[in-house]
């Protein structure tokens, strides 16, 4: 093993922070067992071409809903797929892959899965077979995790047992040697606070402001994008749906209050939601914190390593705790992790506590704490409460607590209709917990609770960004298929269409929309319905066509698929016509249900074979011709 | 019935009658000239002329707008006749023109025929009406090609997977049937589950309970990580003994 490192590198590719999780319990796991040289990067920090440098790498990475990996694996799977790499390039390497998927997807843990092939084509050697993370185990990832990590320090420490110096701390851990936090918090006097760090006086120093507390942030690592584009207004805050069956769907506008806002259908809508003002107060309270103090936070050892390189140019401008916590932390929605508990119970004064606490951390307690914690969508603050005798240093809580996070919503207006403005079709969230708590989504819920009449100060903090669907040129048919809130993005391609055959000729568009019934939840029914008569872009006459499936209607279900083989023929006239496919929506089977319709439809107009069509449909997706965007 | 359209202000009564070799029955014919001032737009419904005749003296006139209103108040199966006059100045081959022109919008069977002074160019409209479903050739089983963005520098990442891993995944099995974990009772319980989960459900707080809650146990009041499972103050926040209990969902929940 010349010239390799002699590090355990653990490369992690995370959407939603699980993998990072893991990840990082990993690292923390090697080096309690004496691990000498650990390190825990993210993969899109790291760069591919020195792979071949490391000598034990353990990779840790999620699969999405439609089998893809997460967007921070692109670039690093990209370069693992070149054909000239050759099947030594990685000889020497010893590897291990968990992943984390679903096993109600048909594309389970693909990623880890054509991952750890991949490796192993390339000359690198498993450790161990990888592990499956699974979101349907009782107990989520942690079921086939805790067995898969055992099974690989037994065996790394079988093989070579200077890696693993004090391998019985891993496998009976003493619970008494806590490690210490990894950033320190500097406490600064007012007196040495900038005006300007302490007074907003206009939008600008509000931007300012939310970016300097968010850069702050460890959590954040380094992957938020900077201050706020835009601080908008809502000035329509509209239910859509009716009914009593607990759908709450909105229509909001916004508007930018002294710039214009500049985006292109298709492109999404980034936003940072506010909390609620009582939690961040209590959460403050119950942490004996002092809110109007100002902070910056450190590295714990004042070097700069390559973990902590995000954290940077923080010492020059303090920043008020409470507006810290406020813009940074998620006190009162996101649910902590495992190691959250497990460092509680190093804090708990209160003996049960203390034994209740090392009993979630433990691997026997696992499926009690799934139980108490995730399922039940426990906020920090509810844990806090329900152990009142933990008293948490702040810096543990800036580690610790799940940073806020922004949410992305596909942007339902067109410029070209509505200049200047920015509309949303957003379902509020709303789930009952096993226990019959209902939880709330934090940022629907927020965006639903703001009265353009009302708050005239509440602004949302914004950021527009290219979405994954490009926009359509006027000349290209179209089959837009959109159920629920899925016909957000398409209610903005239809005005935009229908703005432009105003002075162009345009191509048709065949749009199938989903929903309950006609009285509760039939989104935009008067918009879809004008188009689709008086020779309008969705109407027959001019080659389109606008289809609902009613799902609750009628005895059996009706969804969106069986409108598509129902309309088999006009679907196939536009798309021998060159016409692109864009499906979006919310719902995690329906793109495959979608898929296997059009593959029937493909199949039958044209006469080839089922297996024929799915891979003409595949490369149509690869082509760019078959856009698929779904969200949870 | 036929219509004779023209984009010239007058027709001569000659015209008229030289298209009855053609197939015009002067008896049902209507005549509109100067077409031009239309709008693109013909006040009659779909498919209710038999034929259509098009005598143009600009071949411009016609418009892909023209065509497809044409091809509107054409009978499915029904024919158009398109003739116009050959200018001196005239570029080549304005009956290719033409015959594009038709062929774009949807017409078949178009042929044309170039006299000395003038083009005729015929077409019939399709005898199916848009969406219904034909049966191709037999022979044409093939699928439209489509353009790839050169990619060939990477490897298929679908050949890294097994029949095994494309096969739909099984959901885990879960062994035990305590009550309180996640799974519930199936609906033809024989193993007693079923009636268990009643019992718990069946646990609502009475008045006393919530006004002066008293625990055997010494947990209720802790809080969920402390209660068991049959505890009927499941879900509620951690009260004090003696104390009323109040409902924090509603402080939990967001301000709608």
């Amino acid at each position: 093993m010349e010239g390799k490192k002699k590090r355990l590198l653990v490369l992690y590719a995370s959407q939603t922070g699980n993998a990072m999780d893991v990840a990082e319990r990993v690292g923390r796991e090697a080096e309690r067992g004496g691990c000498p040289s650990v390190e825990v990067q993210s993969m899109d920090h790291f760069d591919p071409n020195t792979l071949p440098s490391e000598s034990t790498v353990i990779f840790v990475v999620s699969t999405t809903g439609q089998g893809d990996p997460p967007d921070t694996m692109k670039v690093f799977w990209r370069f693992l797929l070149k054909r000239n790499l050759g099947s030594s390039w990685l000889e020497g390497l010893h590897y291990a892959v968990f992943g984390l998927g679903d096993s109600g997807y048909q594309k389970y843990n693909f990623a880890a899965k054509k991952l750890d092939k991949r490796l192993q084509d390339l000359g690198a050697k498993p450790i161990i077979e990888k592990g499956l993370g699974d979101d349907q185990h009782p107990s989520g990832y942690e079921g086939a995790l805790d067995p898969w990590l055992m099974s690989l320090w037994k065996t790394l420490n079988h093989v070579n047992s200077t890696i693993l110096p004090e391998m019985s701390e891993i496998l009976h851990p003493s619970m008494n040697k806590l490690e210490h936090p990894k950033f320190k918090i500097m406490y600064h006097a007012s007196s040495e606070v900038v005006q300007h760090d302490t007074h907003i006086s206009d939008l600008k120093d509000m931007k300012n402001m939310i970016e300097r507390a968010r850069s702050m942030s460890p959590s954040l690592h380094g992957h938020d994008h900077g201050e706020p584009h835009y601080l908008l207004k809502m000035v329509t805050n509209k239910q859509l749906s009716k009914g009593d069956d607990g759908r709450d769907v909105r229509q909001f506008v916004l508007e930018p209050l002294a710039s214009v806002v500049e985006y292109q259908v298709g492109d999404v809508l980034e936003v940072l939601p506010g909390q609620n003002p009582a939690f961040v107060d209590a959460f403050i309270k119950r942490c004996k914190l002092d809110p109007d103090s100002y902070i910056t936070i450190e590295p714990w050892s004042g070097e700069r390593d390559a973990m902590d390189s995000y954290v940077n140019g923080s010492s020059d401008h303090p920043i008020q705790l409470r507006t810290f916590v406020s813009r940074a932390m998620d006190v009162a929605s996101a649910s902590p992790r495992r190691y959250f508990f497990e460092v509680m119970s190093y804090y708990a004064s209160a003996e049960h506590e203390k034994e209740k606490l090392q009993f979630f951390a433990s691997p026997e307690g696992r499926d009690d704490l799934y139980q108490y914690n995730q399922k039940e969508h426990r906020t920090v603050l509810e844990v806090l409460e329900d152990f009142p005798s933990v008293e948490l240093p702040f810096e543990w809580l800036v580690q610790l607590v799940p940073p806020l996070k922004k949410r992305l919503f596909s942007i339902s207006s067109s410029p070209l209709a509505h200049p200047n403005q920015v509309h949303l079709t957003v379902s509020v969230v709303s789930t009952m917990t096993p226990l019959k708590r209902r939880r709330y989504g934090l940022c629907s819920s927020w965006l639903a609770s703001l009265d353009p009449n009302k708050n005239e100060e509440v602004l949302v903090p914004s950021w527009i960004h290219r979405g994954t669907l490009p926009p359509p040129p006027p000349m290209l048919p179209l089959i837009l298929i959109g159920p629920g809130t899925g016909c957000a993005p398409f209610r903005a391609y239809i005005e935009e269409r229908a703005m432009q055959n105003l002075v162009e000729s345009t191509a048709p568009i065949l749009f199938f929309f989903g929903c309950r019934n006609r009285d509760s939840d039939f989104l935009y029914q008067d918009f879809w319905l004008a188009h689709s008569s008086d020779d309008g872009i969705l109407s027959e006459e001019k080659g389109g066509g606008f289809y609902v499936a009613f799902s609750r209607e009628q005895e059996r279900k009706v969804y969106v698929q069986h409108k598509i083989r129902e309309q088999s023929a006009r679907v196939w006239g536009l798309l021998n016509a060159g016409a692109a496919i864009y499906l979006a929506g919310s719902s995690t089977k329906m793109p495959a249900d979608v898929t296997e319709a059009l593959e029937e439809v493909v199949a039958k107009e044209s006469g080839v074979s089922r297996e024929a069509a799915a891979r003409w449909l595949k490369t149509l997706e690869k082509a760019g011709r078959f856009n698929i965007e779904t969200w949870s | 019935m036929a219509l004779v359209l023209t984009d010239e202000v007058s027709l001569p009564l000659r015209v008229i009658r030289d298209l009855k070799s053609e197939g015009l029955n002067e008896e049902e014919a209507v005549v509109i000239t100067q077409c031009g001032s239309l709008g693109g737009k013909l006040s009659f419904g779909d498919a209710f002329f038999g034929t259509v005749f098009v005598l143009l003296s600009k071949i411009d006139n016609l418009t892909d707008q023209w065509v497809s209103e044409i091809s509107r108040v054409l009978k499915p199966g029904a024919q158009v006749l398109l003739q116009t006059l050959l200018l001196p100045d005239n570029q080549a081959k304005p009956s290719s023109q033409i015959e594009r022109k038709l062929l774009i919008s949807g017409f078949v069977d178009v042929q044309s025929t170039d006299g000395s002074q003038s083009v005729l160019v015929k077409g019939k409209k399709a005898s199916w009406s848009t969406g219904s479903s034909f049966p191709l050739k037999k022979t044409a089983k093939v699928l439209p090609k489509i353009q790839l963005s050169d990619e060939s520098d990477l490897i298929d990442e679908d050949s890294l997977l097994s029949e095994e891993d494309l096969k739909k995944p099984e959901l885990p099995l879960v062994g035990d049937c305590e009550v309180g974990s996640t799974r519930k009772a199936c609906k033809n319980c024989t193993c007693g589950r079923a009636e268990a989960e009643q019992k718990v459900e069946k646990l609502q707080l009475t008045a006393e309970q919530i006004s002066n809650p008293q625990s055997a146990c010494g947990n209720c009041g802790l809080g969920d990580a402390f209660r068991c499972g049959g505890c009927p103050y499941k879900g509620l926040p951690p009260f004090k003994l003696g104390e009323k209990v109040s409902f924090g969902g509603d402080f939990l929940a967001a301000d709608i």
